[in-house]
């Protein structure tokens, strides 16, 4: 690997492997993987129920740990980090959206996106500044007071999806991100998904969605752990 | 929004919960508020009362207080004795029996009759009429005037019951100089009193007898005892603090335990309302949680907002507790002093600052321990088998 490549690689996953070590047998849900995203880039992952989509995309945003080969991110091995650095890494670096949105119901729009600016320890002022700008990003600054339960899905998941770009991170994670939704809001998120990849935001997103994994400038088919075909576009 | 708001916030989310927590909390905590007002309030009160009564040091004749009968026999002179020590400034006998009384034609009122010598200090005060001056005069509490229908001035036939009951001593004429309250006076027990010389009168004995002399001391009760004991190495001399202590090894310490027992077990209702509260709301979310977790918070900030709810409901629910527990100690303390011969002034609720810091120690400690289980659980939440759980499910 080139020192240019290097430095333009958010994430390198270098032989990971998950074993989960059932009653009934160990299960490899992603076997001997490596893959490179780099700064930018958009890439979707599909593949068949239980291929280990969700399992890779874990690893990627340090919510699991591989149980072999490396995890880099920025160049540094995060597969060693301790709970307080992994939370301040996902925090600053990673965003993640999720099919089903898991926003806070008992907190506004507003403050669902204020929320990992607070636990970030950004100012107050900047907070409201950067919650309502990216409000307006997603086209629903005119419902920052309102609640997750007073939002549509699709509006629930554009929250979701400023919510995970509030600290600016470099990458950004989406797991089915419009399994929950109609078709047109699908569309209309995915358009969004689109545009934060557009400004900047490497995204990696899991869908069983062709249209939506069509999208993609790559796209990653998975199989029994393992990535089978990797198509670009 | 800081963590307390967060959690106050998740609180409001589950009103009912929430509300049955603090209510628990509440009545909980009144139940150990008033555990604690109870486990000492009797000796408080009492030496409170023993203050009162303006006298800091008491003479007995051995270590039992209080004993049975008359036990000094030349009070008089001892009263004396003990009066010229530079350290005591006033000295009275107290001697206890009791009477029948009756005005003329009326029925006869057996009441508690002192005899009090020595100095002009007195254990009562006069609400009317006056003190005793001339031989033969006695005061009566309300109830014992009411009772007997008579005022100040009016004449009492005196029957006295004296200790040792070897003598059957006649009638006496005395006369009612006034009525008096108290100080160790129960709402139903009638008082009379006069002076040591015609209590023993009244019973056909020698003057001199006492229960006990009850000495004011020239500012240092300790100094004032240790002189009366140098000096009268056979009694035993008791400072208020003493004469108290003595009550709280021989016959009280039985309120303290049942008050620990009962303060334990109400304690660990609270704390398992709020774990149950507490583990049923967290399992509830447990996909939030690992979604929070995900984008970037702490173990230890998730951690922290279990501990705050639990700090939140405690803490509101205590606030609660102390009003409540308060009217509730009044409404305890009526039902006791209703049992016979409780004085007036005696209570047992009484409130000091350490109950309160108690308390809040306490119910502190309840809500760390509560939150532990239910922490324990977001702290070691797997975060991506809890998000591939709540999404499949
Ligand atoms: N926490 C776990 N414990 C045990 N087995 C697991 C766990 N997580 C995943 N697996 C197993 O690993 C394999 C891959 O699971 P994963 O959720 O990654 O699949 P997926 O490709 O995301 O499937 P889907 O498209 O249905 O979401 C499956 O066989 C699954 O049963
Ligand atoms: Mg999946």
């Amino acid at each position: 690997m080139t020192n240019a490549v290097y430095h333009d690689t958010v994430l390198f996953a270098d032989r990971v492997s998950r074993v989960f070590q059932m009653p009934a047998g160990p299960v490899v849900a992603v076997r001997d993987l490596t893959l490179t995203i780099t700064q930018g880039e958009h890439a979707a992952i599909r593949g068949p129920s239980g291929c280990g989509k969700s399992t890779l995309l874990h690893m990627l945003g340090c919510v699991d740990t591989p149980t072999s080969g490396r995890l880099l991110f920025d160049g540094h091995d995060v597969t060693t980090l301790g709970d307080r650095a992994r939370s301040l890494l996902r925090l600053r670096q990673i965003g993640f959206v999720f099919q089903r949105f898991f926003l806070l119901p008992m907190l506004t729009a507003a403050e669902n996106v204020e929320l990992p600016q607070a636990e970030a320890g950004v100012p107050k002022a900047e907070r409201a500044r950067r919650t309502f700008e990216l409000l307006d990003y997603v086209g629903l600054a005119p419902r920052a007071g309102h609640r997750p339960s007073q939002l549509s899905g699709g509006e629930m998941q554009r929250v979701a999806i400023a919510r995970a770009l509030a600290n600016r991170p470099r990458l950004l994670l989406a797991d089915e991100p419009t399994g929950e939704l109609d078709q047109t809001t699908g569309e209309q998120v995915a358009a969004l998904l689109d545009r934060v990849n557009a400004d900047g935001t490497a995204l990696v997103i899991v869908t069983h969605d062709p249209a939506l994994a069509g999208r993609a400038r790559r796209i990653l088919t998975m199989r029994d752990g393992r990535i089978e075909h990797e198509a670009t576009q | 929004m800081n963590v307390l708001g967060f959690a106050w916030r998740s609180l409001v989310r589950q009103p009912a919960r929430s509300t049955l927590g603090i209510l628990g909390v509440a009545a909980v905590g009144a139940l150990l508020f008033d555990m604690l007002l109870l486990s000492q309030g009797l000796l408080l009160s009492m030496r409170g009362l023993l203050d009162r009564m303006g006298f800091d040091v008491r003479v007995v004749s051995s270590d039992q207080f209080p004993g049975p009968g008359p036990d000094l026999d030349d009070a008089q002179t001892l009263a004396a004795q003990i009066a010229g020590l530079p350290s005591v400034r006033s000295v009275v006998t107290i001697r206890s029996e009791s009477a029948d009384l009756q005005r003329a034609g009326g029925e006869s009122v057996r009441v508690t009759f002192l005899g009090v010598g020595g100095s002009t200090v007195r254990p009562w005060t006069v609400v009317s009429g006056r003190d005793i001056a001339a031989d033969r005069e006695l005061v009566l509490n309300a109830y014992a005037a009411e009772e007997l229908d008579a005022a100040p001035g009016d004449a009492v036939l005196v029957k006295a019951f004296c200790f040792p009951e070897d003598t059957a001593p006649p009638q006496q004429t005395f006369r009612i100089a006034g009525i008096a309250e108290f100080l160790f006076d129960a709402p139903d027990t009638l008082g009379a009193a006069t002076t040591a010389d015609d209590l023993a009168l009244a019973c056909a004995q020698e003057a001199g007898k006492a229960d006990f002399v009850a000495v004011v001391s020239a500012g240092d009760p300790e100094a004032a005892a240790a002189a009366i004991s140098a000096q009268h190495p056979d009694l035993r001399a008791m400072t208020n603090e003493q004469a108290v202590g003595q009550l709280q090894q021989r016959g009280f310490t039985y309120f303290r335990q049942i008050s620990t027992v009962l303060s334990t077990v109400t304690v660990s209702f609270a704390l398992l309302l709020i774990t149950v509260l507490l583990t049923v709301s967290v399992n509830q979310r447990l996909g939030e949680v690992a979604a929070l977790r995900a984008i970037g918070f702490s173990q230890r900030r998730v951690v922290l907002d279990v501990l705050c709810e639990s700090v939140l409901i405690v803490g509101i629910g205590g606030g609660l507790s102390l009003p409540l527990g308060w009217l509730l100690a009044q409404w305890l303390d009526g039902i006791l002093k209703r049992m016979p011969n409780i004085p007036v002034q005696l209570h047992f609720f009484v409130f000091e600052p350490n109950a309160l810091a108690v308390h809040a120690l306490l119910l502190g400690a309840t809500a760390i321990l509560a939150a532990v289980y239910p922490m324990r659980i977001v702290a070691r939440l797997p975060i991506a088998a809890t998000l591939r759980n709540e999404t499949v499910s």
